[in-house]
C-alpha cells in the first residue's frame, strides 16, 4: 500500500512542476467555465434592428417603441441609406431591417389586410428563425393590445409551460455538461499522456524492474488524477451555483456515485490510449481527438445529435460522455433518480466493464 | 569569401573575455590567441566554460565584458562578418535527422550562400574527402554516430572557413573513429585552418599543437603538451590535468 | 540572401514531406474535423420530439395535433393512447429521461368549445434545460396553433410581417458552420506548425547551427513564415474545396479579396506561433499553448453563437480576438459577397493585429536567436 502512496506521491510532484498540466488541472477548467457559461450563449437577445418608417403615423411609431421595448431587438447605429438599404445588412450592422410602408395607420383603423416587410441577414440560420419567431410575436402582441379589454377572441390559445429552466438559461444547459467535457479532459487526456511520457523517457521500464507490481504503478499513477478530476468537478459544480445559478435538484451522492463509473472509464480509455502509442506527442494527438472531440461533439452537450446524421449518431452510442451527460443534466436540473436514469447507467456501466478490461489485458501485454 | 586584409594576423585573439549568467560567472576573464593552420585544445572538465567561451567566440552569445577579435573581425559588433568565416560544429548532433546527408549539406550550401554548381562540386569533394560513400545520401538520423560526425564536420567545412571550432565532437565516437577524423583534423591545419577544438579527452589534447586549461571559468594553464608536461614534471597529460585542477581546489579551499 | 531563404523554404518542404505526422495535421485532420463539424456543429433546431396528451380524441382534436406533423419541426408522438399508466407518472417521466422536450396537453372539451365558437385553451410544457430548443419549439408551436386557430375560425389576422431571408433563404446553418471551420482550422493549424517548427529546429540544436551561418534572422523567420503561410492558404482551399462540393455551401464573394484578407490574417496567426516559440523550450509546451490560444479564440470569435448574445463585459474581451473579425469577414465573403467597402473596421482590425503581433513577434524571435 505505501509503494502506492509513494507512486502517487511522484505523479502529484510531476503535475505541479509542469506547467503544461497545470494548464489543463486548473487554468483549462475555470477558462472553459467561464468561455461556455458566458461566450456560448444561445438566449438570442438585443438583435440589432434597424427600422424604416414610411408611414410616420402615431400607430407607426407605436409599433417601432413596441419592438425595441421587447428584450428581443434593440436599434441599430446606423441610419438606413435607402440607395443602399442592404448595405447595413451587408456590413454586419443589423441583422434585420423593418420597413413599415405608407398607408399602415389607415390600413389599421379599417382592419384591412397589410404586409409589413422585413429584410433578414439569413447567415446565422438560428438567429435568422429567432428574429423571424420575435417579429411575429411583437406584432401579435401589439395586434392584441389594440382589442378592448377582456376581448375573448375565439379559436385556440397556447398556455405555456417550462420545466427545469423557467428563465430559459443557455449556461444552465451548457455548464451541467461541461463537468462531462472536463472530467474526461483530466482523467483521459492527462493518464495517456502521463504514461506515455515515462514510457517515451523510459523511467517506466525503471520502475518495472523494482519489485513494484505493474497495478500498483497503475494505481498510484492514476489515483492522482482521480482525485484532481473530483476537485475539478466539484469546482465546476460549485461555480456553476455560485456564478451562473444552476440549481442542483436531484440528489448529490447519486450523482457522485456516476462520477466514480464515467471517471473511471475515462481512465480506461487513457490506459489503453498509451498501451497503442510510443511517444507522448503520439499519445496527446490521438487522446484529444478520440477523448476531447468526441466529448465535446458528439455528447450533446452543445449540439443536438438528433439532428445529426446517422453514422455520427452511430458512433455516439460508443460516447461515454453521451451518457453521462444526459445523467448530470437530469440529476442537477430536473432531479432525476436513479429509476429513471438505468438505460444511461446501463450503457454506462457496460461501457466502464469493456474498457476496464481491454484496458487491463493491453496494459499487461504491453509493458510486462 | 577570402579578402587579403585580413589573412594575416591571428585567427583568434581574445582578453579579458567574460561572461555571466546572472550571478554566475561562466567565463572569468580569459586571454588567448590562437594561429592560422595551428590545432589549438581547449581542456577542461564538464562545465568548466568551454562550451559558453566558444559560443561567444561564433557570435552565438553576447560577452558581458572583456574583448575579442576572431577572423580579424570584433565579437562585439561584426558577428555578421564573423560568421562568413567559421565553422562550427556543436557538441549534440545538430543536423536534420529528417534530411538526408546530401539535402543536410546542400541547405547549409545555400545558407552560406554558395553557388549551387560549386556546392555540388564540394559535396562531391567531401564524400570522397571524408569517405562518406553511401552514407551521403541515407537520412541522416539513421547514420551510425561516426558517420554522423563525418557529416557534420562535412557541414562545418563545407564553405572552406578559415577558422573551425568544434565543441567536444568525438564524444561517444570509438577509438578508430577518432583516429581517422583527427587525421582529416591535421590535413585542415596543413592547409592554414585555424582549428580549435574543445575535449576532455587526454589523449585528444596530445595530438594539439597547443592547449588550455580551464577551470570555473578560467584558464589555469596554458602552453603546448610537451612543454606542459616537463614544466611540471609529469609523464601524461592525464596526471598533469588531474594535479592542476586538485591544487587549484586546495587553493580554492 | 535569396539563396539561404530558398534553400530553407526548400529544406522546410522536404521535412514536411518526410515526416507523417506533420502531413496528418496538415492535411488529414482539416477535412476529417471539416466534416464531422460540417454535420455535427449544427444549430437548427429541427424535429423536436413532442409528446401528445390528446384527452378529447375527436375529429377536431385529430386534426389540430396532424397541424404539427406538417413541417419540419415537429415529430409528434400519442402517449396516452398507447400507455395504461397515470399519464402524470409518464410525463414527469418523460421529462427526466430526455425522451421527449415538449408535450401538448389538449382538454377533454376541445372539440365542443371550437365548436360553440369559444376560446379553448391547450397546454404546452417544454423541456427548459435545453434552453435553445425550447425557445425554439415554443415559437414554433405558437406559430403552428395560430394558424390552426385563424383556419378554424375563419379569421385572419389582417397584420403580417413577411420575411425575407438574405444570403441563405433555406436557413442552411451548415452554410454559416463551414466557414467558421475554415477560419478555426486555418487559425489553429498556422499558429501550431509555426510555433512548433520553430521549437524544434531550437529542441534538436539545428536552430544554433543555422546561428553560426550567415541567414540572418529575419531570412530564416520569413523561410519558415513562407512555408507556413502557404501550406495554411493551401489547407483554407481545401477546406473550401470540400466546404463547396461536398457541403455545397455558396461562394457570393471575391476569392481574390478573401485570399488577400486571409493573407492579412495570417500575419496575426504566425506570428502568434512565432511568438509562442520564443516563450517556449519543447515541441510539447509549444503545442499546449497554440491549443490554449485556439480554444480562447474558437469560443470567443462568434463561431457557436452570436457575440451580440453575451454579456457586455465579454463582448468588450472579443474585441481583444483577431479571429473575431476575421470570422465576421470571411462569412460576409462567402455569404453575402460583402466587398472591402462593406468590412473596414474589420480589415482595418486585422490588419493591426497583423503587423502589431508580427512585429513584436519578430522582433523577439530575432533577439532570442541572436
Amino acid at each position: 500500500m505505501h509503494r502506492i502512496r509513494f507512486i502517487a506521491q511522484k505523479e502529484f510532484y510531476h503535475i505541479l512542476r509542469d506547467f503544461r498540466s497545470l494548464i489543463i488541472v486548473i487554468i483549462m477548467p475555470v477558462m472553459m467555465i467561464f468561455l461556455y457559461g458566458y461566450a456560448i450563449n444561445m438566449d438570442i437577445e438585443n438583435v440589432s434592428l434597424a427600422i424604416v418608417d414610411f408611414d410616420h403615423s402615431v400607430e407607426s411609431q407605436q409599433l417601432t417603441e413596441r419592438f425595441f421595448a421587447s428584450p428581443y431587438f434593440s436599434p441599430g447605429e446606423n441610419e438606413v441609406d435607402m440607395s443602399d438599404p442592404e448595405q447595413l445588412l451587408r456590413s454586419g450592422q443589423v441583422a434585420a431591417i423593418l420597413a413599415i410602408p405608407p398607408g399602415f395607420s389607415a390600413a389599421l383603423a379599417r382592419g384591412e389586410d397589410f404586409e409589413l416587410g422585413m429584410m433578414v441577414d439569413g447567415t446565422d440560420a438560428s438567429l435568422a428563425s429567432a428574429v423571424q419567431a420575435f417579429s411575429n410575436s411583437v406584432l401579435s402582441n401589439f395586434l392584441m393590445d389594440r382589442l378592448p379589454p377582456n376581448f375573448d377572441i375565439p379559436g385556440v390559445t397556447l398556455s405555456q409551460q417550462v420545466l427545469y429552466n423557467p428563465d430559459l438559461k443557455s449556461s444552465h444547459f451548457l455548464v451541467p455538461g461541461l463537468v462531462a467535457v472536463i472530467l474526461m479532459m483530466i482523467s483521459a487526456l492527462m493518464t495517456s499522456m502521463t504514461i506515455a511520457r515515462e514510457k517515451e523517457t523510459g523511467t517506466m521500464e525503471q520502475l518495472l524492474t523494482t519489485p513494484v507490481k505493474p497495478r500498483e504503478i497503475l494505481i498510484g499513477k492514476l489515483l492522482p488524477y482521480v482525485v484532481i478530476a473530483f476537485v475539478d468537478g466539484i469546482l465546476v459544480l460549485i461555480f456553476a451555483r455560485l456564478v451562473f445559478g444552476v440549481p442542483f435538484v436531484g440528489s448529490q451522492l447519486l450523482l457522485l456515485g456516476f462520477g466514480l463509473i464515467y471517471v473511471t472509464t475515462a481512465l480506461s480509455i487513457g490506459i489503453l490510449i498509451s498501451s497503442l502509442v510510443d511517444t507522448l506527442q503520439e499519445a496527446t494527438l490521438l487522446a484529444q481527438v478520440a477523448t476531447l472531440l468526441p466529448a465535446v461533439m458528439l455528447s450533446g452537450f452543445i449540439f443536438a445529435l438528433k439532428n445529426m446524421p446517422f453514422v455520427l449518431q452511430a458512433i455516439s452510442y460508443i460516447v461515454p460522455a453521451r451518457y453521462f451527460v444526459v445523467i448530470i443534466r437530469g440529476i442537477m436540473l430536473k432531479g432525476a433518480g436513479l429509476e429513471v436514469l438505468i438505460p444511461q447507467a446501463g450503457a454506462l456501466v457496460l461501457l466502464m466493464v469493456i474498457l476496464m478490461t481491454v484496458a487491463a489485458a493491453k496494459f499487461k501485454t504491453r509493458v510486462v | 569569401m577570402n579578402d587579403s586584409t585580413h589573412n594575416s594576423g591571428s585567427a583568434v585573439l581574445i582578453n579579458n573575455l567574460t561572461r555571466h549568467f546572472g550571478d554566475f560567472t561562466a567565463v572569468d576573464h580569459i586571454s588567448l590567441k590562437v594561429d592560422y593552420g595551428e590545432i589549438f585544445g581547449f581542456l577542461g572538465a564538464n562545465g568548466a566554460g568551454k562550451t559558453t567561451a566558444i559560443r561567444m567566440l561564433c557570435g552565438l552569445l553576447m560577452p558581458s565584458g572583456g574583448s575579442g577579435e576572431v577572423a580579424g573581425y570584433d565579437i562585439y559588433k561584426q558577428a555578421e562578418s564573423i560568421k562568413k568565416h567559421i565553422g562550427y560544429m556543436s557538441q549534440k548532433f545538430s543536423l536534420y535527422p529528417d534530411l538526408t546527408g546530401r539535402e543536410n549539406l546542400t541547405f547549409y550550401g545555400a545558407a552560406y550562400n554558395l553557388r549551387p554548381a560549386d556546392l555540388s562540386d564540394r559535396i562531391h569533394e567531401l564524400t570522397e574527402r571524408l569517405e562518406l560513400g553511401e552514407f551521403i545520401n541515407q537520412l541522416s538520423g539513421k547514420l551510425p554516430i561516426g558517420w554522423r560526425q563525418r557529416l557534420a564536420l562535412a557541414a562545418a567545412i563545407l564553405h572552406r572557413p578559415r577558422i573551425l571550432f568544434l565543441d567536444e565532437p568525438t564524444g561517444g565516437v570509438d577509438p578508430v573513429f577518432r583516429r581517422r577524423f583527427w587525421s582529416i583534423l591535421y590535413d585542415l591545419a596543413d592547409s592554414g585552418v585555424a582549428v580549435f577544438v574543445t575535449t576532455h579527452y587526454m589523449d585528444e589534447a596530445e595530438y594539439c599543437g597547443r592547449i588550455s586549461i580551464m577551470h570555473h571559468g578560467s584558464i589555469i594553464e596554458q602552453g603546448r603538451p610537451f612543454d606542459l608536461k616537463r614544466q611540471h614534471g609529469t609523464d601524461s597529460l592525464d596526471d598533469l590535468f588531474i594535479n592542476l585542477i586538485l591544487s587549484q581546489e586546495a587553493t580554492r579551499a | 540572401m535569396w539563396r539561404g531563404y530558398i534553400g530553407l523554404i526548400r529544406k522546410e518542404f522536404i521535412q514536411i514531406r518526410r515526416d507523417r505526422n506533420m502531413l496528418g495535421i496538415i492535411f488529414l485532420m482539416p477535412i476529417i474535423q471539416l466534416l464531422l463539424l460540417g454535420y455535427a456543429v449544427n444549430t437548427d433546431v429541427k424535429q423536436l420530439d413532442i409528446d401528445i396528451y390528446d384527452f378529447d380524441r375527436s375529429t377536431h382534436s385529430r386534426e389540430f395535433v396532424r397541424s404539427f406533423e406538417a413541417g419540419d419541426h415537429f415529430v409528434p408522438e400519442e402517449v396516452i393512447s398507447h400507455s395504461n399508466t397515470d399519464p402524470v407518472w409518464e410525463l414527469a417521466k418523460r421529462f427526466k429521461t430526455s425522451e421527449t422536450q415538449l408535450a401538448l396537453l389538449i382538454p377533454p372539451n376541445f372539440s365542443e368549445k371550437l365548436t360553440r365558437n369559444e376560446n379553448v385553451t391547450v397546454g404546452l410544457i417544454a423541456d427548459g434545460s435545453d434552453a435553445n430548443a425550447a425557445r425554439a419549439g415554443l415559437g414554433y408551436a405558437g406559430q403552428i396553433v395560430r394558424k390552426y386557430s385563424n383556419h378554424v375560425t375563419g379569421m385572419e389576422v389582417p397584420l403580417e410581417i413577411r420575411h425575407n431571408f438574405l444570403y441563405n433563404p433555406e436557413l442552411e446553418s451548415v452554410y454559416y458552420m463551414i466557414p467558421g471551420i475554415i477560419v478555426t482550422l486555418l487559425t489553429m493549424v498556422t499558429t501550431m506548425l509555426t510555433s512548433m517548427g520553430i521549437v524544434r529546429e531550437r529542441e534538436t540544436g539545428t536552430l544554433e547551427q543555422i546561428s553560426v551561418t550567415p541567414i540572418s534572422s529575419h531570412a530564416l523567420l520569413a523561410g519558415k513564415i513562407t512555408t507556413f503561410a502557404f501550406l495554411g492558404l493551401l489547407e483554407m482551399g481545401l477546406a473550401l474545396a470540400v466546404g463547396i462540393l461536398w457541403f455545397g455551401i455558396p461562394f457570393a464573394g471575391s476569392p481574390w479579396f478573401l485570399l488577400w484578407v486571409s493573407a492579412l490574417y495570417l500575419l496575426t496567426t504566425l506570428g502568434m506561433g512565432t511568438f509562442f516559440s520564443t516563450i517556449t523550450s519543447t515541441q510539447q509546451q509549444a503545442m499546449f499553448l497554440a491549443w490554449f490560444f485556439s480554444v480562447f479564440a474558437i469560443l470567443t470569435s462568434g463561431f457557436f453563437s452570436p457575440i451580440s448574445n453575451m454579456p457586455i463585459w465579454m463582448q468588450n474581451i472579443t474585441l481583444l480576438n483577431p479571429m473575431r473579425y476575421f470570422m465576421t469577414v470571411v462569412r460576409g465573403i462567402m455569404m453575402k459577397g460583402s466587398g472591402p467597402a462593406d468590412m473596414i473596421p474589420d480589415i482595418l482590425a486585422i490588419t493591426a493585429y497583423g503587423l502589431t503581433v508580427f512585429t513584436l513577434a519578430a522582433a523577439r524571435f530575432r533577439k532570442r536567436t541572436e
